[in-house]
């Protein structure tokens, strides 16, 4: 699905970001890039979304090369991952349901079936009703879940969150790490950027480490600390939003879930009834 | 159309001032449009009228006559050429001075304007001004056209009122066009500076819907939409200031240019501007737009 062949990234100071990055990501895979801070992660998510060109090196996305695809193509393949950034980026004049609204619209959803699914995605990132709120009203936590409802909004089948729980205390930041696990958990590939170690500990996906911009380990999935079915992701207990009985299958033993997420009718008691 | 109109109400001291731009600009072509109808209605009438009346010697031949017609006829430029004869003179001046019993000579000692007294004539339509002097040059040397004491032939020739006429209507409307030029392109620059600040205010978030892969006629749609309807506005408010100044003037106008123009102007006249002006006002402001989201889109990746 993702493939990074040789990737080099300078930029034109002369700083090299990333030297020679080589890895691979299947579809539905959970996928933790970690590293401190300047290692390269953020530049390596620009890359993916076509917000940068790397120096050297193909990347390709669903057999796509993103060094050849036409300037009017590029909003199509951001339309296929779904960002969460660093500082949100979610408009602060806009209310929620409007931030959510635009990459809704921006997907082609028409105006009736928009409300629907605003709720629907509040409801499933466990920030129901928030809609009409500003984000100057809402705490950090929520600010973030109402990205990561934009992120996904589109059903898009990667997700690719940089620093997610960069700004929040570590409660919330499992409550947001659960959440993109059960995001993956119907099938969408995730790709978390992080240098939160609370949470590179207690995973149990893959994990690649950037170091000084290359990769220095890449290890598949580690046993994790608590115990763990075979085809199954464990879903780390939080505090609110998402509980131990909300754990769902993966997406090769319940696909009737990725149905139900595209339709966007994927909430908690929905979750609970599979 | 709603994200168009939350710009305009969080910034309305910008929409007003591109609406007010766009109103006088559209107002000063309105009234040049006017201005323009009316001198062209102006010159036509004119030029309907014979242009040129050359009088005949008494005791004159049909024969002479018939050929100086057939000779104007033939001349390029002409477009009527036609024999008043001092019956039909009589009959003319009849109907010109009206029942005025002075200048009919009925109570004065002149005794009775009679068709005697007139002389005969042959007026000439020209179809273009320029060919007045070959016309003029024809009669000057035809026999049958009368002579001052002077020696000087008898010639009406009001060339000199019309290429006056001409000439003032050009200048009015050259005057107009480069008024409507100067306005337009301030009109065009005041909408395109507005639309280039909101961008530029705007560009994170415009960044933002780039990222979340918005293509660029998404995101500029709104800032179209936006110009257009200070367009829109501005046009309607323009053809009212308009309207309003003619029928203002019109009690001035009326008396002065009764049978030229008629009064009070056609309701079909003043719709038909309505629409120019909607017209031009969509096209002034799209196109401003067009320039200050174009900067944006060879910008943006």
């Amino acid at each position: 699905m993702i493939d990074f062949s040789h990737v080099t990234k300078a930029y034109p100071n002369g700083d090299v970001v990333l030297d020679d990055v080589n890895f691979s990501v299947s579809p539905g895979e959970f996928v933790i890039i970690t590293g401190a801070s300047g290692a390269g992660k953020t530049t390596l998510g620009r890359l993916l979304i076509r917000d940068l060109i790397p120096t050297k090196g193909k990347i390709v996305i669903d057999g796509e090369d993103l060094s050849k695809i036409k300037t009017k193509n590029i909003p199509l393949i951001r339309r296929k991952i779904g960002f969460i950034f660093q500082d949100y980026k979610i408009i602060p004049d806009k209310t929620v349901g409007e931030n959510i609204s635009l990459s809704l619209e921006i997907g082609g959803y028409t105006s009736k079936k928009i409300p629907e699914k605003i709720s629907s995605l509040l409801e499933l990132v466990g920030i129901p009703k928030k809609e009409n709120l500003f984000p100057g009203q809402l705490s950090g936590g929520e600010v973030q879940r109402a990205a990561i409802a934009r992120a996904i909004a589109c059903d898009s089948p990667i997700l690719f969150a940089d620093e997610p729980t960069g700004n929040l205390d570590k409660e919330t930041s499992i409550e947001i790490f659960n959440l993109l696990q059960k995001i993956n958990s119907v099938g969408t590939t995730v790709i978390m950027a992080t240098h939160d170690v609370t949470l590179i500990d207690l995973s149990s996906a893959r994990r690649l480490r950037l170091e000084k911009g290359k990769i220095i380990s890449d290890t598949e999935k580690k046993p994790t600390k608590s115990t763990e079915q075979p085809g199954t992701t464990t879903v780390i207990p939080a505090k609110a939003g998402i509980h131990q009985d909300d754990t769902i299958k993966t997406r090769h033993s319940n696909s009737s879930l990725r149905g139900a997420k595209r339709r966007g009718n994927l909430t908690p008691s929905t979750k609970k009834s599979s | 159309m709603n994200s168009a109109l939350k710009n305009i109400r969080r910034t309305p001291f910008q929409a007003l001032s591109a609406v007010f731009v766009v109103s006088i600009t559209l107002y000063v072509v309105g009234i040049f449009t006017l201005v323009t109808l009316a001198s062209h209605s102006i010159l036509l009438n004119f030029e309907t009228k014979p242009q040129i009346i050359a009088y005949l010697k008494d005791g004159h031949t049909t024969d002479q006559v018939a050929g100086l017609i057939s000779t104007l006829t033939s001349t390029q430029g002409v477009k009527n050429a036609s024999y008043i004869s001092k019956q039909d003179a009589l009959e003319l001046y009849k109907k010109s001075v009206g029942n005025d019993p002075v200048l009919l000579g009925t109570v004065t000692d002149w005794g009775i304007v009679t068709a005697d007294i007139l002389p005969a004539s042959v007026e000439i339509t020209a179809s273009n001004p320029k060919s007045f002097q070959t016309i003029a040059s024809i009669l000057e040397k035809s026999e049958v056209v009368s002579e001052t004491p002077a020696g000087k032939k008898e010639i009406d020739f009001p060339q000199d009122v019309i290429s006056e006429l001409t000439k003032w209507t050009n200048a009015i409307r050259m005057a107009g066009f480069l008024l409507i030029i100067a306005l337009t392109i301030v009109c065009i620059l005041t909408i395109m500076i507005i639309i280039s600040m909101k961008i530029s205010s705007r560009r994170i978030e415009i960044g933002t819907l780039k990222l979340l892969g918005a293509q660029n006629f998404y995101i500029i749609k709104p800032y179209i939409t936006e110009s257009v309807i200070y367009g829109l506005v501005g046009a309607l408010f323009g053809w009212v200031m308009t309207y309003i100044t003619l029928l203002y003037s019109t009690p001035f106008l009326a008396p002065r240019l009764s049978g030229v123009i008629p009064f009070p102007v056609r309701l079909e006249i003043v719709l038909g501007l309505l629409l120019a002006l909607l017209v031009f006002g969509l096209v002034l402001s799209f196109v401003s737009s067009l320039f200050a989201t174009a900067r944006f889109v060879k910008r943006s990746k």
